[in-house]
């Protein structure tokens, strides 16, 4: 008996993994994000190597080189001070990469422990915090991440703090929907009474069966964390100048509109191509996972 | 547990209220408790301590926080949100007169999300992995992945280079001297004061920046719509209508749209959200001079009852939306006609 079990349970981890893979390579559009993702991690990480132009993320002037349009030593042209768009635009996804990281990084652990505390341990605990959760939920994200990071200081840091106090609340109503539904299964009450503590329930029992939901809504998650991350350096509250930022060179370039269109076009392009990525990952991931929408 | 639908509206309310108090409470105290002094800032660097200590005086600054809330709340009920200290008039009146420009250019979106996105997915959905749908799909994965500010952008270049003569910037063309209606939305004054000429003018004006402002919602409730549609249809009282001999046109506009159209009214309610923050950067980009540049002017100036005004007028816009979607929901679905399920 103890046999065929051990047998069982090793089979089936392998099987699942391969069954996992399977689905997903089958999906050509999974795929093509994950392409497209490791491209954007690759190019950031090796920027510095990989760009013709590495001084250029600097307050490099030169003015005989402005404005020159895309050709084979300037890909993406140049912009006002001369200086090579693609390197710059290359840096810049170094920014949105590092905003998904901070903004995720600290968003998604507390939305997910107040989301399974919410829905494992009910009455008061639930209240209050699908409570706040309906609050801040209330505020559409952008004039709220405006007003608080301008209030500060309109820095990436400042504006990163603002879209993080803000983005946990969509993984707690997430989470908390799903560990509601968890908290009410057999095997959740099996524990409770073999002598299981809430950190081992929470954590152990119920955190395992979220992976899917979460990973599925952060991968989403991330192509709206660079898109919104660009709106808000687009519109004035991003990186100090010179350090290249997508959402700043496109609100640069828009000055010398429609004449120079390759300072616009390229930059925003960038974000595109990015978030184009995360949300066919997302999308794979949801299909492979088997998670309603 | 069946309830009365007027009931559970006013359920839904009264949590309205309570988010808006909440609301309130935390712009207001975030307003307050910034590093800075406004009188200080009003006054500009020049003025003496004296003058300032005055000002913050008459501002009601130096009274603790709680009487200063319940005051600005007494206050903002009838109507007097304080006044802004960039533009020196009242933060209401500069509301009165950006918030029309933003309604309009909000209203003639929505009706474009739906318009555009409710038949598409249908068609979608009909024609399933047929050539529709794949153009369809990949549409509005475009719709949801596009920054704004870049369709935005892209929409001025194109309509610059092939429309010449199309206004891409602005409300209205100078030339027609207009000098303004009684509900500030110009098609609608336009046509209230006999001047055909103006509501054509604007409508020009409206059509790209209500197109750019539109698009993230169509990629997201076409897609919401199809997935629905495509779900519905196996619904077992549709396969029965089918083998009954129902006709196909039938079943899909009686039956199967009402189904599927709960999900995409559902989204749309949380779209508003995405369409408020997006209003900022089209109105910059089409220089719309509404309600949300008056909010980006008044953050970047730091001019805090004219900050406070726009959070609350924001909250509410998009309270008032997902009341009204709820209403709407409560209409169509028979079975949340009972206490809130989710």
């Amino acid at each position: 008996m103890a046999d065929i079990k051990m047998l069982d349970a090793s089979d089936r981890g392998l099987s699942a993994g391969y069954m996992m893979w399977y689905r997903f390579s089958r999906n050509p559009a999974a795929v093509i994000g994950a392409l497209i993702i490791f491209s954007v991690i690759f190019l950031a990480v090796f920027a510095p190597l990989l760009t013709p132009y590495p001084k250029h993320i600097g307050a490099v002037v030169d003015f005989r080189a402005r404005h020159l349009p895309p050709d084979a030593a300037h890909w993406f042209g140049t912009d006002k001070a001369g200086r090579d768009i693609f390197t710059r635009t290359i840096f810049g996804l170094r920014i949105s990469l590092l905003l998904v990281i901070g903004v995720l990084g600290i968003s998604v652990p507390i939305g997910a422990v107040l989301g399974l505390m919410a829905g494992y341990f009910g009455g008061w605990t639930e209240k209050f915090i699908s409570g706040l959760t309906n609050v801040m939920l209330a505020m559409p994200p952008l004039v709220m991440a405006l007003a608080v990071s301008n209030l500060l200081e309109p820095t990436l840091m400042n504006a990163m703090i603002a879209i993080t106090l803000l983005w946990w609340t969509w993984h707690a109503r997430l989470i908390y929907a799903v560990s509601k539904q968890i908290a009410s299964e057999d095997y959740i009450e099996a524990a409770r009474l073999a002598g299981a503590g809430p950190m081992h329930i929470l954590f152990r029992e119920i955190l395992p069966n979220c992976v899917p939901v979460i990973s599925v809504k952060t991968t989403l998650d991330a192509a709206f964390v660079i898109l919104f991350g660009a709106t808000l350096s687009f519109l004035g509250f991003g990186v100090k100048p010179p350090i290249p930022d997508l959402g700043s060179m496109v609100a640069d370039g828009r000055q010398f509109m429609p004449d120079f269109w390759w300072e616009v076009l390229c930059p925003g392009a960038a974000v595109l191509y990015t978030t184009l990525g995360f949300n066919l990952l997302g999308d794979g991931l949801r299909d492979m996972f088997d998670v309603e929408n | 547990m069946q309830q009365h639908p007027l009931i559970a509206i006013l359920t839904r309310l009264g949590t309205f209220v309570l988010v808006m108090i909440a609301l309130s409470i935390m712009i207001f105290v975030l307003a307050r408790v910034v590093p800075g002094d406004p009188a200080r800032m009003a006054l500009g660097p020049a003025a003496t301590a004296e003058q300032v200590e005055a000002l913050r005086q008459q501002m009601g600054l130096d009274q603790p926080l709680a009487v200063q809330y319940v005051d600005y709340i007494g206050k903002a009920l009838r109507g007097d949100l304080g006044m802004s200290l960039v533009s020196q008039r009242p933060v209401s009146a500069d509301l009165g007169q950006t918030v029309p420009a933003t309604l309009e250019l909000v209203l003639v979106s929505v009706i474009f999300m739906f318009a555009v996105a409710i038949p598409l997915g249908v068609i979608m959905a009909h024609y399933r992995d047929r050539a529709v749908d794949h153009v369809g799909r990949l549409l509005s994965l475009t719709g949801v992945t596009i920054p704004s500010f870049l369709f935005a952008i892209t929409l001025q270049l194109i309509a610059a280079r092939f429309l010449s003569g199309w206004p891409i910037i602005g409300r209205l063309d100078h030339s027609l001297g207009w000098t303004g209606g009684p509900t500030g939305l110009l098609i609608l004054d336009g046509l209230l004061m006999g001047r055909p000429d103006v509501s054509l003018n604007a409508l020009q004006h409206l059509l790209l920046p209500a197109f750019a402002l539109s698009m993230a919602g169509i990629g997201q409730i076409t897609r919401i719509t199809r997935s629905a549609m495509i779900e519905n249809q196996r619904k077992d009282h549709v396969l029965t209508l089918k083998s009954f001999g129902v006709p196909e046109r039938v079943i899909i506009f009686k039956y199967l749209l009402k189904l599927s159209s709960i999900a995409p009214l559902t989204i749309m309610g949380l779209e508003f959200a995405s369409l408020i923050g997006n209003a900022f950067v089209i109105e910059m980009v089409f220089a719309w001079g509404g309600f949300a540049s008056y909010g980006l002017q008044s953050i970047l100036q730091k001019d805090l009852n004219a900050v406070t005004a726009v959070v609350l007028v924001a909250g509410l816009f998009f309270i008032v939306a997902n009341l009204i979607v709820d209403v709407l929901i409560t209409m169509i679905d028979p079975r949340l006609r009972r206490k809130e399920a989710r």
